[in-house]
């Protein structure tokens, strides 16, 4: 289908949706193309693509809502679809404690493209290829005989979204995202340490051009090898400094999806009833940005069509919003936040984070050091999860350097550390002015899977306990 | 559903092999399915939407002097499985050659697998789905009246084809229904919550009734916790937590991360590597299993497979390309993308979850959490999501900020104990296990 006759069925749907008794309807179509290879152990034996496409419709009716999905191309289908979407409303006011009431939004009518300098289509495989082995020859030649095993990839996608709905708003984004990987097995004997490091952005190929084999593979080599010969981390609880990628998980897992307000209207969020409170240490500013030329969580839209922006969560150790759907501004009576963000068609859209960072503070790394007798600095930041109902988070480093007497002193490995939020927010003692936003990866949620950045700055913590076996 | 439509499904997929070939492809296979998912998610005792989803995809495996080319598409007609075989084929040529792909698999015939496919889940209409996660509202209300319900239900059926150039035809109805129900109970700035599911191929095996009132029940329980200090403790991995450890040694035993030499396994074949006590068989042909089938993703017949036989590691998990490139048995663990485990079943011990608790003087029970290596270091450095202190073989008080950690072959060897009773959901057997010292972390001064 042509994208003409898809905005003719698109709009077929809505108009049909609009002659019902619903109080909104949404037609939403997504498609992708992606491609990537894979290089594993000198040879590039694995080259993939391929093709997804299809609609979701949501209805709003008698204030409850129904959804339903197809990945059909038939314009038959497309209409059963609306049935379906409206049949599943009428099972959703069965248990209904209040009506949804959506906030107001102006109509929007828009056609966006991400910008990229390099188109990866038009990169035939060689080169990318070329690119590729690149970084794996390098890793080689950093981690010589303690390398066991190599892993390099490169993914590219091409991702449309219409958003059509029954306020008038139709919106049609496109965006390119690029993916570059390496991970390295290191081996010493019978101890194996892995590492891995990735680089993505809505770019197209120069992102490639533009990461050297320094910033990506030879890192990863460098601590895979380093933490052969590293002892175990500590046990127990430690003042620790965090670094941009940890500090990144952290706002994202910790605090980020705390602030999600379907989160707190469900009363599952530590910050519930906390808004214009002193949630954390006046050194902690939190924003969440959407519209960060070229970052991997960026949007101009979301999936409901609001714009997406910059939304304040924490100015100055205060709570000063949450991330909103069209729904949850409705509840709470605020206005929308461009927050709601769904995974391709068979989705319906949910309140997301986008690029959540910790801002920049005034002091060095060193300063943040120096009056630490014993601690550790936690680099690496791989992956974390939260219990938001309790404030319970756990965040994986790939690596530790232990802090004696004001200095860093040896390496130690990957290891696990746990806190409460909000704890740990008001234990914060300084942010360096150091900044990174480096961790961009997919973030689940309610089985979906979108696209998200974190960072920060340097983040000195009181206390953390750290998982370790020391 | 008829067995037209599987046939047809079977037809696209032979199709798109005959298009790779013709396309210059020495080997391919093709898998392709459709069905449909309902589903109904409440938050904060309310139903907060209801879903209906329906797929459908091509997924096209090509090979060229040992490269492959994938090809996916989420339309299954005649025309995309042409153009899916025509794609695969020209990626499989651009990949460079692998000399260790031999071949792909041959037909053999495949195992009797019954109570995967239930016409009863596949027939259900949204309200009957919503009914199971809204009784759960009002049996968590029930036992604890401030009682804040989430979760989901689903059921979902799926039919599915996969064929190959060697002549392979295989087919599959299968039937899935899921709930899950998190419970949270707000009492005096305190917080406590618990999370209790319930999953079965067979309407028959699903027994969602209760899962709220347990779930309000132990939510209330995990008030009041806290940290403890950092210790060398015994540590008791319930039903759900100990999953976390035996998962996590079947996925290092991936042949493919094996051979890659990026596992901790790594020429442990035929060594002891974990107590006598344990003994893990995965078995994907448990009628009714959560992970039951006739064949893998390669489309080798499944069979009954002992990994780990009173600690001695007997084999690794094997897909089509790693058998053959080693000279070892497939042992049918091939997913479309990867190799992993099917139904994991440890042999249950002789003492009962009760004495295994009732035996340790101090130490901790974890409930929740999920314990599992890094495949490649084996190091394990986890949070206690749900725990309890142990004193004088008593659960205590429930714990906070209090992590795990030591390294998977200690951990193993360090199993003293399987209870004799276990929770058992469909083909999987979840029982506790006692973990004789480990390292714990946690906030205490």
């Amino acid at each position: 289908m042509n994208d003409d006759t898809i905005r003719e069925q698109i709009e077929r749907v809505r108009d049909e949706a609009a002659q019902k008794d619903f109080e909104f309807a949404e037609v939403r179509y997504a498609a992708s193309a992606h491609s990537g290879l894979m290089l594993q152990d000198g040879r590039a034996d694995r080259a993939g693509a391929g093709r997804r496409a299809g609609l979701g419709v949501r209805v709003l009716r008698g204030g409850a809502w129904g959804f339903a999905s197809t990945e059909s191309p038939h314009a038959a289908d497309w209409l059963s679809c609306l049935g379906d979407a409206a049949d599943m409303s009428t099972v959703s006011a069965s248990r209904q404690e209040e009506p949804v009431v959506l906030a107001d939004a102006p109509a929007v009518l828009d056609e966006i493209h991400t910008s990229f300098d390099i188109d990866p289509e038009t990169i035939p495989f060689e080169r990318k290829l070329a690119a590729v082995r690149g970084y794996e020859e390098a890793s080689a030649q950093a981690a010589g005989e303690r390398v066991a095993n190599l892993m390099t990839g490169y993914n590219d996608a091409r991702q449309l979204e219409i958003v059509c709905n029954t306020r008038g708003t139709m919106i049609s984004s496109r965006t390119v995202r690029t993916l570059v990987w390496h991970a390295i097995t290191a081996q010493d004997g019978s101890v194996r340490q892995r590492s891995r490091e990735i680089r993505a952005g809505q770019a197209g190929f120069e992102l490639v051009e533009q990461t050297p084999a320094q910033e990506l593979s030879v890192k990863a080599a460098d601590r895979a090898v380093a933490l052969l010969s590293a002892p175990p981390a500590p046990a127990g609880k430690f003042p620790a400094i965090f670094h941009p990628s940890i500090a990144g998980l952290l706002v994202h897992e910790a605090l980020g999806h705390n602030a999600e307000a379907d989160h707190v209207l469900a009363g599952q969020s530590i910050l519930e009833g906390k808004l214009g409170e002193k949630v954390a240490a006046e050194c902690i500013n939190v924003v969440d940005d959407s519209g960060l030329p070229g970052s991997w969580g960026s949007y101009r839209y979301d999936s409901e069509g609001t714009p997406g922006r910059r939304r304040a969560i924490i100015e100055n150790g205060v709570l000063k919003g949450f991330l909103h759907s069209l729904e949850t501004a409705g509840k709470m009576g605020v206005e929308p936040t461009g927050s709601a963000r769904a995974d391709g068609s068979a989705h319906r859209p949910l309140v997301r984070m986008s690029n959540t960072m910790i801002l920049p503070g005034e002091a060095a790394l060193d300063e943040l050091i120096s009056d630490i007798d014993m601690g550790l600095l936690l680099r690496a930041g791989q992956w974390g999860y939260v219990w938001c109902e309790k404030g319970q988070y756990t965040c994986h480093a790939g690596e530790g350097v232990m802090i004696r007497d004001g200095q860093l002193a040896e390496r130690v490995r990957d290891v696990s550390v746990s806190g409460m939020v909000l704890e740990t927010l008001a234990n914060a003692l300084g942010a360096s002015r150091d900044f990174e936003l480096e961790m961009a990866g997919n973030c689940g949620k309610n089985g979906q899977s979108m696209p998200v950045n974190g960072g920060g700055p340097y983040v000195k913590v009181r206390e953390i306990v750290v998982g370790g076996q020391g | 559903m008829s067995d037209s439509s599987i046939d047809d499904l079977l037809r696209t997929a032979e199709i798109s092999c005959q298009a790779a070939i013709k396309a210059g492809a020495e080997f391919a296979d093709s898998f392709v399915e459709r069905g449909r998912d309902l589903s109904v998610s409440v938050e904060k005792n309310a139903v907060d939407s209801t879903n209906a989803r329906t797929h459908a995809s091509i997924s096209v495996r090509a090979f060229m002097s040992g490269g492959t080319g994938w090809w996916s598409t989420s339309t299954n007609s005649e025309e995309a499985a042409k153009e899916a075989g025509r794609r695969a084929a020209e990626l499989a040529k651009a990949a460079e050659p692998d000399p260790d792909f031999v071949s792909l698999v041959s037909p053999e015939p495949y195992p009797d697998v019954p109570g995967i496919y239930d016409e009863k889940i596949a027939g259900l209409s949204a309200k009957e789905v919503a009914s199971w996660i809204t009784d759960n509202i009002d049996s968590a209300l029930d036992t604890a009246s401030d009682a804040l319900v989430s979760g989901d239900a689903e059921a979902a059926w799926q039919e599915a084809a996969l064929a190959n150039s060697l002549g392979v035809t295989a087919v599959q109805r299968t039937t899935h229904a899921s709930v899950d129900v998190q419970v949270v109970v707000k009492r005096n700035g305190d917080v406590g919550s618990y999370y209790e599911w319930d999953s079965a191929r067979r309407l028959g095996d699903l027994e969602p009734g209760e899962l709220g009132a347990k779930a309000a029940a132990e939510a209330q329980r995990y008030l009041k916790s806290r940290p403890i200090r950092t210790a060398t403790l015994p540590v008791v991995f319930g039903p759900l937590a100990s999953r976390g450890i035996f998962l996590g040694l079947c996925s290092a035993a991936s042949a493919e991360d094996v051979q890659r030499k990026r596992s901790f396994l790594v020429g442990r074949n035929g060594e002891a590597i974990a107590s006598e006590q344990v003994t893990l068989v995965d078995d994907p042909l448990v009628p009714g299993g959560l992970s039951s089938s006739a064949f893998d993703g390669d489309g080798f017949p499944h069979r009954r497979l002992t990994l780990v036989d009173r600690g001695v590691l007997k084999t690794y998990l094997h897909s089509n390309y790693t058998a053959k490139k080693s000279g070892e048995p497939n042992t049918g663990h091939a997913t479309r993308m990867g190799i992993a485990p099917t139904n994991v079943q440890p042999t249950p011990g002789r003492k009962s979850a009760a004495d295994i608790i009732g035996e340790v003087e101090e130490g901790i029970y974890v409930a929740l959490g999920y314990p599992a290596p890094d495949t490649t270091s084996g190091q394990v450095s986890a949070l206690v999501d749900a725990g309890f202190k142990i004193e004088k073989g008593e659960l205590t008080y429930p714990l906070e900020k209090t992590m795990v950690a030591g390294h998977a072959l200690e951990i193993l060897k360090a199993i003293d104990a399987i209870s004799s009773d276990y929770r058992e959901e469909p083909g999987v057997i979840l029982p506790t296990a006692r973990v004789r010292s480990m390292r714990v972390a946690s906030g205490e001064e």
